[in-house]
């Protein structure tokens, strides 16, 4: 039935749930409000207490937004990223930016590294440098002349995760006190979300963003096979390039704010492709707001299941997704893109 | 429109393209042929700008190929691939309409011309019908033909296809080149279509282009290409050539290995062969393909019979390039005559450079001797003495000849059957 509206009707109905589930998400919590006296609460001024004002616009507020734009940005990547490699087992993670990210935070804590640049603190700067670091080594390791074939970019990214992941492990056993804290991180997690966080994040999500958009018309010729694409008048490896980035840039973002949350970029964009196909220019916003609607539900869900303990949203996510991806795989076999 | 001068191009250490030179005239139609590993999807490669040559310069239209972007080029030249599998769900309009990309701008936006070019390729390929299912419900005729479409919206004046009927049945072979026939004819666009089948493009193009191991080996009207000694040189192989009464163009037909081979699976039957020049070429893949014994000699190395008899592995009695046959050749040579349950002498001409080949014979009583082609005076270049010989022999020795393979596999089938009996 939903197949047969149009996409813009689709994508307006999934933004309308997005809405919902903001709004619902609002009111949940170690209060319960009414969704309504969440509404008041917002688009109010001064009228209503204190204190409900900041438990909804100073905790539960930038920790919603937050959700969405990570969500967001992990089905972004994953859109970029399985695109670019013509391979839909792919996550933004495939190239080694989660084992980067870890490694730059477990650096931090275990060396107790304590710094600021501007407002921003220690770890997410060190887990957004570290991701991009990565990227940049992976990319330089993949490139053979003027070009960057996609098989040796994704081997490259798993050999240099695997590095990376084995420095994390010994860094880990080196500082046992800190374990939990790590494990923490690794586990994924928007407990302590801020404005701050989305201030830190937002220039590095947009900018990366734009970068894609340049390029997302470029990404379906790609699909038909790089030479196809060439022949059809695109510069691939330019524009695989400006996606790599841009994708990257994405994840970083992201990474640096939440850990890293797995499964959604792998499984999202499935899902978007299954409900408007192939062509970015329609999956490109479908990933985007379903991401953002499958992280919000999550975290809500790490909130509320074991409350007032908080479980880290990255054990919902795969636990949630991973049977998701298998009862994909199953059902449709061969015809996953 | 495309000129090509001097390209050389290797993977690595392995040159595959040397000293290719052609030039292709506007509304040209060229096929390229040639056999496996020949190089002619390189060929294609590097003029679709795919791969870049290590020498020489391509110019499309007087400006040099590198010249041109990637958007710039789309425009100007289409290619039709040899996969065109897709694995997207992408329908059939949004495949053609990507052949407007290089026309639209950084955001992709549709413009109601590129609707009309759409429809337009869309009517003259026959597709229309099949315009909102997904590619990946067609057969392999009906997606080339989308893909074709999608060719004619980038509106190029060069058309290159690569192996475009590979993996179609006939009808589609059919329907495919006369379509890209049409192209070439009323869209004026110029073509060049690499294609491993000799016989298709035969029919279809202005000139063709004969590679061989990475050099054009002919190149010209169909009918100085498709020649019987072009290609059997080229391919290896024996053919025939008729004429299609359609259109009066070449047909390349195979001649199968020679009936009654399989009798003669034993190698206990041995034939010594004299033969030089390319005469005996025939002769030794008729011997090769009935599997006896071969001895060749006496034979300069670097002949063309040489050549072919090193290629099957046969025992040789060799001289030096242009040497004349000397002594001790000539006894080795005898050696092996005598080994022999027949000789076979092929329809070489026989002058004093090589006329010890034949005295040779003179030194045997009862050897049966098969003389192919019994045009005899006139393959006499030594003033009679050859036929002199000849008849010498002819007394001494039992002697058969014959005029065709044919023949000569029948008479080799007997002489095989009476000597297993005996």
């Amino acid at each position: 039935m939903f197949n047969k509206l149009s996409y813009l009707h689709k994508i307006l109905f999934i933004i309308v749930i997005l809405l919902l589930v903001a709004v619902i998400s609002l009111s949940f919590g170690s209060i319960n409000l009414s969704p309504l006296r969440v509404m008041k609460v917002i688009f109010s001024q001064g009228d209503t207490s204190q204190s409900l004002n900041v438990i909804v616009k100073q905790i539960r507020l930038p920790r919603i937004i937050l959700s969405f734009l990570v969500g967001a940005g992990l089905s972004i990547a994953g859109v970029v990223f399985q695109g670019v490699i013509r391979n839909p087992m792919v996550d933004p993670y495939i190239v080694g930016i989660s084992a980067g990210a870890g490694t730059g935070v477990t650096l931090a804590i275990v060396l107790n590294l304590q710094f600021s640049f501007l407002f921003f603190n220690t770890l997410p700067l060190m887990a957004f440098f570290g991701s991009l670091i990565t990227v940049y080594i992976v990319y330089n390791l993949a490139k053979t002349k003027d070009k960057v074939p996609v098989v040796t970019f994704l081997l490259a990214g798993v050999a240099v995760g695997f590095v990376l992941n084995a420095l994390m492990s010994f860094l880990m056993v080196i500082g046992t006190r800190d374990l939990q804290k790590i494990i923490y991180w690794l586990l994924g997690s928007l407990s302590s979300s801020s404005w701050t966080d989305i201030k830190l994040m937002l220039p590095y999500f947009l900018l990366g963003n734009i970068i894609i958009v340049f390029f997302l018309k470029d990404l379906n010729l790609i699909l038909l096979g790089e030479t196809s694409a060439q022949h059809l008048g695109v510069d691939v490896e330019k524009s695989k390039k400006y996606l790599i980035v841009g994708a990257s840039l994405v994840t970083a973002s992201v990474v640096s704010v939440s850990g890293s949350i797995g499964f959604i970029g792998l499984i999202v964009p499935h899902i978007a492709r299954m409900l408007v196909g192939p062509d970015h220019k329609k999956l490109y916003p479908t990933a985007a707001v379903l991401g953002g609607i499958f992280l919000i539900i999550s975290d809500d869900l790490a909130r509320i299941l074991l409350s007032p303990m908080e479980i880290p949203v990255g054990i919902i996510t795969a636990l949630t997704g991973g049977p998701y991806f298998i009862y994909l795989l199953r059902k449709t076999k061969k015809e996953i893109w | 429109m495309l000129k090509l001068e001097n390209i050389e191009f290797s993977y690595g250490d392995i040159k595959i393209l040397k000293e290719i030179d052609f030039h292709l005239n506007k509304n040209e139609f060229i096929g390229i042929i040639g056999p496996n590993g020949s190089g002619k999807s390189t060929l294609l490669k590097n003029i679709s700008k795919l791969l870049n040559p290590d020498s020489g310069y391509i110019y499309l239209d007087k400006n040099l190929l590198n010249d041109y972007s990637f958007k710039e080029l789309a425009k100007k030249m289409a290619v039709v691939p040899q996969d065109t599998k897709v694995n997207f769900n992408f329908s059939v309009y949004d495949l053609v309409m990507m052949g407007r990309n290089p026309y639209q701008d950084r955001w992709g936006r549709i413009q109601k011309e590129d609707k009309r070019k759409v429809k337009e390729a869309m009517e003259l390929t026959d597709i229309v019908k099949f315009k909102d299912k997904s590619i990946q419900n067609l057969s392999g005729g009906e997606r080339q033909r989308v893909i074709i479409a999608r060719a004619i919206v980038q509106e190029p004046e060069l058309l290159l296809l690569d192996e475009p009927t590979a993996s179609l049945d006939i009808n589609y072979q059919r329907n495919i080149f006369d379509l890209i026939s049409d192209l070439n004819e009323k869209l004026d666009m110029s073509v060049l279509a690499v294609s491993h089948d000799l016989n298709l493009i035969s029919q279809y193009c202005d000139r063709l282009i004969l590679l061989k191991d990475g050099k054009i080996h002919s190149m010209g009207q169909v009918d100085d290409v498709i020649t019987k000694k072009n290609i059997s040189e080229v391919y290896n192989t024996e053919v025939d050539i008729k004429f299609n009464p359609f259109t009066e163009r070449p047909y390349v037909i195979i001649v199968p290995r020679r009936k009654g081979n399989s009798k003669m699976i034993n190698n206990d039957f041995s034939v010594h062969l004299i033969c030089g020049g390319g005469t005996g070429k025939n002769i030794m893949n008729i011997l090769n393909d009935l599997k006896v014994n071969v001895t060749c000699g006496v034979l300069n190395r670097g002949d063309s019979d040489w050549e072919e008899a090193k290629r099957l592995n046969f025992d040789i009695v060799e001289i030096p390039p242009f040497a004349p046959i000397d002594k001790k050749s000539v006894a080795k040579n005898e050696k092996k005559i005598k080994k022999a349950d027949l000789v076979v002498v092929s329809g070489t001409p026989f002058g004093w450079g090589n006329l010890d080949n034949i005295k040779v014979l003179n030194n045997f009583k009862e050897k049966e001797i098969v003389f192919f082609d019994d045009n005899l005076d006139k393959r006499d270049f030594t003033d009679g003495e050859f036929t002199k010989i000849l008849a010498e022999i002819e007394e001494k020795n039992t002697v058969y000849e014959v005029n065709t393979d044919k023949e000569l596999c029948n008479l080799l089938n007997t002489k095989y059957e009476e000597i297993k009996y005996d």
